[in-house]
């Protein structure tokens, strides 16, 4: 019977491992505390002053209608995905909810505290009542922007540690729902020749599968804590090829975990 | 017979700079995309170098805005988002978030004239030359922001070859005064054209350093014309000459003073004021009254990836430069007037400026010797043909002024092909065509050559 060679190491290796990781998680922790504050209503004057907002920081990339198309959008990554999204469209990568549907203003809220690794800044430094005024007016340009409760995908904390089993369990997951058609067995991102298969995203430009290494700038665009990547694999991200899987891990939720602590472990073996 | 090997040497330099360029763009698609760009401020904020420029060191219109707002994001005042800490508990992440350098020059140097130059007593090397020279230039940047609207920047320029360091520009600012985007104060060492549609140090052709012999000028430098100080035999006020190519007045980058700017009636319009010692003096300053300056920029920058903006200014020299009368060195004022403009759709930047130069307070005898007039053009334009190669045409041309006897006109055309292994990691191969046969003389321009040049430039 083959076993992972992770294993066969020895222990003080291993603990020294699970100590990074689970510090990963702690750390991860208040930065999604920070976010998690109360919603403000949309009154139409918070609508207006996260328009002026807007203007003011946002238009030269999301453009002045939130069409995705400001006078820098063209450059964050030229001829090649991302480009800064379409509000009108409503179709958002970061949410906590199913593929296909709305997010939550908190998911937006998050982007925008944030930032998105390599590509957008974190506005952090408006208030929390600016951003949410922003949250605000950019859910007001798109007509199907959904106005009423909205279903989540709970998320939690991780209800399985990081250990060598774990992860081993993670790594046959991984290639179970095939993980590695796209980012190589190694999660490198690198099984696709890039250029010679035709990934898309939704504004069918060229889009290259993620190298699962969160040491590297843009790799984790949604966060890349455990509970980020845990979110990512069930939403998927909308508008680009990868796939919810939600539905996939119905009923046994902990194999995504599994897959979560062997993603997490991918960086920390390279490092 | 001379003529024609020089015909067959150029021909075949072109066509390296056209075989060179097609081997890049094919090498696009074999390159890994993952550009990631690194200097102080992408990595404060983590993300890539695109984010704020169209290719370093131009600026697209978030960075504009971002160096506008005093390094601080756009519509934010975010400035003390960076936690300060105590010495003893920096990380090397916390300097690196506030230093960057960029390393510079051209591995191979090829001049040639296009006719033999060399005037009677006039020292230099008329022949065709050759050389290696990387690197050439190095820049030490600090920059960031203290805390919360206040901003700081200071960059030292080394000439690798020549030895000499300088510091360009070194100040503080202190931002969105009074009401968000009302004002924004900086003081120091400035870069007065920092916010015109084309900024002095923001283009793809870098400028190519003067080449002297002793105080014999082989080679005059090659910046942007319309920079110029354009006049032959202006001097400064400790009498020492003026070179006609080297940047000055409002495109001077190391005049100390401090301006003004802000947009308080909306996103469409920017006003600067400044003032500044102005007369092309290290420390201190002689002349009186200042020079002083206005500039007032319109922007067009909403949606359908493009932009679009121009610039008008005008720059008020007083006495800031002497001439020579023979007998006496009397002070003259030397104003500019220019208008500059942007336009950028997708992958297109294409900018220029039109500058006009005046002297005025001339002394009576030099007034049949002395052209007070000159002006300068400069049209660029820049096209990221792949994610990775960027292709640029540059037109210069200069209707000189100053001593009548010594001026020369100029008109250059040059292209360039750079290719980036990454963001801030660029190779060029380049060519500047003299487009006049002008040459020879007495006068420092009388050796203006052909320009053929590989090189690199590394920021980090």
């Amino acid at each position: 019977m083959s076993r992972n060679p992770l294993i066969e190491k020895d222990g003080i290796f291993f603990c020294l491992f699970t100590s990074i990781l689970w510090s990963m998680v702690i750390l991860s922790l208040p930065v999604n505390a920070a976010v998690s504050q109360a919603m403000l209503d949309a009154t139409p004057e918070a609508i207006q002053k996260g328009r002026a907002i807007y203007e003011d920081g946002c238009i030269f990339c999301h453009g002045i209608k939130g069409k995705g198309d400001g006078p820098a959008a063209f450059f964050g990554a030229s001829y090649f995905s991302p480009r800064p999204n379409d509000f009108t469209v409503g179709q958002y990568k970061f949410r906590s909810t199913p593929s296909g549907k709305q997010p939550t203003g908190q998911d937006i809220f998050r982007t925008i505290t944030n930032g998105i690794p390599g590509y957008m800044p974190s506005f952090g430094g408006l208030s929390q009542e600016e951003r949410w005024q922003v949250v605000f007016y950019v859910t007001s340009l798109s007509e199907s922007t959904v106005k009423g409760p909205i279903v989540t995908i709970p998320i939690g904390y991780s209800p399985i540690p990081p250990t060598p089993n774990s992860i081993a369990i993670g790594r046959q997951v991984y290639f179970q729902y095939e993980c590695e058609s796209c980012h190589g067995n190694n999660g490198l991102g690198d099984i696709l020749d890039f250029g010679a298969v035709d990934l898309e995203d939704s504004f069918g430009l060229p889009i290259r599968p993620t190298d699962l290494d969160f040491t590297k700038l843009a790799s984790f665009k949604n966060g890349s804590s455990a509970r980020d990547i845990y979110r990512t694999l069930m939403t998927g991200l909308d508008g680009s090829p990868m796939p919810s899987f939600q539905d996939a891990f119905a009923g046994h939720e902990e194999d995504a975990w599994h897959l979560v602590n062997y993603i997490m472990s991918l960086s920390i073996r390279r490092q | 017979m001379k003529e024609s090997r020089k015909n067959i040497s150029r021909l075949l330099r072109f066509s390296l700079l056209v075989i060179a360029s097609g081997l890049m763009a094919p090498a696009c698609w074999l390159v890994p995309s993952d550009s990631h760009a690194v200097p102080a401020f992408a990595r404060k904020y983590n993300v890539n170098c695109t984010v704020c420029h169209t290719r370093p060191p131009r600026l697209n219109t978030f960075g504009e805005r971002f160096l506008e707002n005093g390094y601080q994001m756009p519509g934010t005042e975010d400035g003390g988002i960076t936690k300060k800490r105590r010495l003893g508990d920096l990380t090397l992440d916390d300097v690196t978030n506030i230093l960057a350098f960029r390393l510079r020059g051209n591995f191979l140097r090829n001049f040639d004239y296009a006719r033999s130059s060399a005037g009677p007593g006039i020292a230099g090397n008329p022949e065709d030359r050759t050389d290696f020279g990387w690197p050439e230039k190095f820049n030490l940047f600090t920059t960031g922001t203290l805390t919360s609207n206040v901003g700081f920047f200071v960059e030292v320029e080394s000439n690798i070859q020549s030895g000499e360091t300088e510091t360009d520009r070194a100040f503080v600012s202190f931002n969105n005064l009074g009401k968000h985007n009302l004002a924004h104060l900086r003081i120091g060492k400035i870069d007065p054209s920092a916010f015109m549609s084309f900024p002095t140090h923001r283009q793809q052709l870098e400028v190519v350093s003067v080449d002297l012999s002793g105080t014999v000028i082989n080679r005059i430098p090659l910046l942007p014309n319309a920079f110029a100080a354009k006049m032959y035999g202006l001097k400064k006020r400790d009498g020492t000459a003026i070179l006609p190519f080297q940047a000055s007045l409002f495109n001077s980058p190391k005049e100390t003073g401090l301006d003004i700017h802000g947009r308080p009636f909306g996103r469409w319009l920017l006003y600067q004021v400044g003032v500044l010692n102005g007369a092309n003096e290290t420390f201190g300053d002689s002349n009186n009254p200042k020079d002083w300056y206005v500039m007032v920029r319109l922007d067009q920058a909403e949606s359908d990836l493009f932009s679009a903006n121009i610039s008008g200014f005008a720059y008020f020299g007083n006495n800031n430069a002497k001439v020579s009368t023979g007998s006496a060195t009397p002070d003259v004022d030397w104003n500019r007037y220019g208008l500059a403009a942007t336009l950028r759709y997708r992958m297109v930047d294409v900018y220029g400026a039109f500058v006009v130069d005046r002297v005025t307070n001339l002394p009576q005898a030099l007034a049949s010797s002395f052209d007070s007039t000159a002006t300068g053009l400069t049209l660029e334009a820049d096209v990221l043909a792949t994610d990775r190669l960027l292709l640029s045409l540059r037109f210069d041309n200069l209707d000189a002024g100053g001593a009548l006897a010594a001026r020369k006109s100029n008109t250059l055309l040059a292209i360039q092909a750079k290719y980036y292994l990454r963001t801030n990691i660029a190779l060029f191969v380049r060519d500047d065509f003299n487009m006049r046969e002008a040459e020879g003389g007495a006068s420092p321009a009388r050796n203006f050559r052909n320009a053929f040049l590989i090189g690199a430039d590394l920021i980090y």
